[in-house]
């Protein structure tokens, strides 16, 4: 397995015992995220339409961009008020591996501000030796 | 013994206080790209000249600008390493993010025990 890492990207991954049918929701319907992201939701997946996530204090706000059930959906990411990560100004992709029966995630968080990723890399790593290991 | 003026990482507790505020925000991002003296970074704004200084003050002591000094002028400049801890944060919130996420499909869709 290779990866291009970029200073800008975050890359999470992570193997979930559930095809790809069963994730995908969780990523659109807003009853289904919260159970894991967020404390209210709101979100209209289609191309445009409106990726609303209430976490505590902090408000994420963006809009879906690409959605293609049930392996791949892309949406914009941004906190209001906040001028280094701006609505809109960075953009999570998320794609979904069938794995046998199982799923492999990738989440793919691109045009974070600044650089300076910098010993990130070695925390990359060591997911990536979870994942096989998990997957193993 | 030299005393250490600038923190070599700031704590993240201060940095995201430090961005807290529009105002400080403001400041960074006019010296993100380029160094300026206090004089010109007061004049982008319309508070006193006071405020400004104790927002510059609060920025230096969380590690995120960089003083230096020309003749009489103080330059501040944008400490981008100071942001580290920040992006810390973000990497690790979405692997703690996706774990809960197995967790709760995992929990939602047991799979039937192997036979």
């Amino acid at each position: 397995m290779s990866a291009q890492i970029r200073k800008d990207v975050i890359v999470a991954t992570e193997h979930i015992k559930a095809p790809p049918e069963v994730v995908f929701p969780y990523f659109t319907d807003p009853a289904l995220i919260v159970k894991w992201i967020g404390d209210r939701a709101e979100l209209d997946p289609r191309p445009g339409g409106v990726f609303s996530l209430d976490m505590g204090e902090v408000v994420a706000r963006g809009v879906y961009i690409t959605v293609e059930p049930p392996y791949r959906v892309v949406f914009s990411w941004g906190i209001p008020g906040n001028d280094a990560l701006p609505p809109g100004g960075s953009t999570v992709e998320v794609v979904l591996t069938p794995d046998g029966d199982d799923t492999m995630v990738v989440l793919t968080h691109r045009d974070l501000p600044s650089a300076h990723i910098g010993n990130h890399r070695a925390g990359w790593e060591h997911r990536l030796g979870r994942l096989r290991a998990a997957a193993g | 013994m030299a005393e250490q003026k600038q923190p070599t990482s700031a704590a993240p507790d201060a940095v995201l206080r430090a961005l807290a505020d529009p105002h400080r925000r403001q400041i960074l991002r006019l010296v993100q790209h380029a160094e300026l003296p206090a004089g010109q970074i007061a004049a982008s704004f319309t508070l006193t000249q006071q405020a400004v200084s104790q927002h510059i003050g609060v920025l230096k002591q969380a590690g995120l600008l960089t003083e230096r000094r020309e003749g009489t002028r103080r330059l501040y400049a944008l400490r981008h390493e100071s942001l580290e801890p920040v992006r810390e944060l973000l990497s690790e919130f979405w692997p703690d993010a996706l774990s809960r996420l197995k967790q709760a499909i995992e929990t939602d869709h047991p799979r039937p025990p192997k036979r």
